[in-house]
């Protein structure tokens, strides 16, 4: 327990004191706000929830993916983790301290999603619930990523192409078919399905996104058992 | 008793073969160190005994548990957006130290002034006193010090020095490895002369200097290197 709060610690002033990380959590709501209050909110065809969906889906697809690789790597390649290790600090109380910070400082543009959507009530707790339903699959992407690549630029070069297929299918689905075909099992997608839905059948969004999970957390499992997080 | 002990380890990367049936023993309470040019093995040997790296052959013994012993590595680990005193913090929380202890280690390492100062800021010599400030946090019973004194003006180095000399005071183990001749003889009670990942000399240093005639003013170990194997230790 005390690793954990430790490590959480750490991490949250490190994230901090971190610019190009702080700003992730703040770009995709300002870039939906703007979106849904110029383009959205001007034209009757646009559903107000359009750009907030998609901007989620970016978030937390493309913007988390890459972070959290990049923040595991960062301390293998920097030998931090090696100390921690010598420290006695397991390698399940590392992650989950990381994992934990990016957990609740995702809920602040989480409830700016919602924010913006216009969402209240049930609505609003129901859309955070999802997004942050995703943050979770994508932080343990971001973890698995981490483990598997020797140094920062290596964690770029996987993330990248993992975070952009997931954040750009949900964007391509509205206008194609096959590809919101193909997506729907996928967690970024089920923004927009839950949005979609009208929350008659939320349940369903949320059984996908924790089938991702399960399925995620199985991938890290493998990833951890044969690579590690020694520094 | 025996704190730390290799027998006959051999250790390759690749076809390189960078230690060869290399043996030693250091005792509880005492400063051994380990003296060699670059590339001679010393830092492979600390991989070893921290469980960094795996042997190839041989076998090795260390008397304490992972969290009981104390590292400085070249790459410091250090956390560059945080301040000095949070990058000890994150160990006092995980050791459960005393907040009191980790700003006594501030003082003791020189830090003080800068205990608000991001790592990022800071020299490399003010970077390695922080690393050991971390490192001797937890009074570990094992100190593994790689080059703990090389990029500190000499009045710092003799302020490590005297916190060295504590830690063993209090029973720690210390296993340093260094360059300077002048500390190895000063600081520590025996050495093992190393080239090219082969044991070539082990002993107190002034028995050593003495097996090869090497006492003149002062003890010197570099001239007992240079005989044994025509080559200077930079």
């Amino acid at each position: 327990m005390n690793s954990i709060k430790a490590i959480f610690k750490k991490q949250l002033k490190d994230t901090y004191k971190n610019m190009v990380v702080l700003i992730q959590f703040f770009l995709f709501p300002v870039v939906a706000w703007v979106m849904t209050e110029m383009v959205a909110k001007s034209d009757e065809n646009i559903p107000n929830t359009m750009f907030v969906t998609m901007m989620a889906a970016i978030f937390a697809g493309m913007g988390l993916i890459p972070l959290v690789a990049s923040i595991i790597a960062e301390d293998r390649e920097r030998k931090s983790l090696r100390f921690l290790v010598m420290a006695g600090v397991k390698s399940g109380a590392y992650l989950l301290g990381v994992g934990s910070v990016i957990l609740l400082v995702s809920i602040l543009p989480a409830f700016a999603f919602s924010f913006i959507a216009g969402y209240a009530g049930r609505e609003f707790w129901l859309f955070t619930a999802v997004i942050m339903s995703g943050v979770a699959a994508s932080i343990l992407i971001g973890a698995t990523v981490g483990i598997v690549s020797k140094n920062q630029q290596a964690a770029t070069g996987l993330a990248m192409p993992i975070a952009m297929v997931l954040g750009f299918g949900p964007m391509i689905a509205p206008f194609n078919e096959t590809v919101a075909r193909i997506f729907h099992p996928f967690y970024t997608m089920q923004f927009t399905v839950v949005v979609e839905s009208t929350y008659t059948y939320a349940w369903q969004p949320f059984a996908i996104i924790w089938a991702n999970v399960a399925v995620l957390t199985v991938l890290f499992i493998i990833a951890y058992a044969v690579k590690g997080l020694r520094g | 008793m025996i704190s730390v002990s290799m027998k006959n380890v051999g250790k390759s990367f690749g076809a390189n073969k960078v230690l060869k049936d290399v043996s030693l023993e250091t005792h509880e309470g005492e400063i051994f160190g380990m003296l060699g040019p670059s590339g001679a093995g010393k830092t492979t040997i600390i991989n070893i005994l921290t469980k960094q790296l795996a042997i190839d052959s041989g076998s090795i013994h260390v008397a304490a548990e992972s969290r009981e012993i104390g590292l400085l590595l070249e790459h410091d680990g250090l956390y560059p957006r945080l301040s000095c005193i949070d990058n000890l913090i994150v160990f006092e929380d995980i050791y459960g130290s005393p907040r009191a202890k980790t700003k006594e280690m501030l003082e003791r390492v020189g830090l003080k002034d800068a205990a608000n100062t991001p790592v990022h800021q800071l020299s490399k010599g003010m970077r390695q006193r922080l690393g050991l400030a971390r490192a001797v946090l937890h009074e570990p019973k094992i100190l593994f010090l790689d080059e703990p004194t090389s990029a500190l003006d000499p009045v710092t180095a003799r302020g490590i020095h005297r916190l060295i000399y504590d830690l063993r005071a209090k029973g720690s183990t210390v296993f340093l490895t260094t360059h300077n001749m002048e500390e190895a003889t000063t600081l520590c009670e025996r050495v093992v002369l190393l080239h090219k990942g082969t044991i070539i000399e082990q002993g107190e240093p002034k028995e050593i200097c003495e097996r090869h005639n090497a006492v003149k003013t002062v003890m010197d170990l570099e001239a007992v290197f240079v005989k044994l194997t025509g080559e200077g230790l930079l």
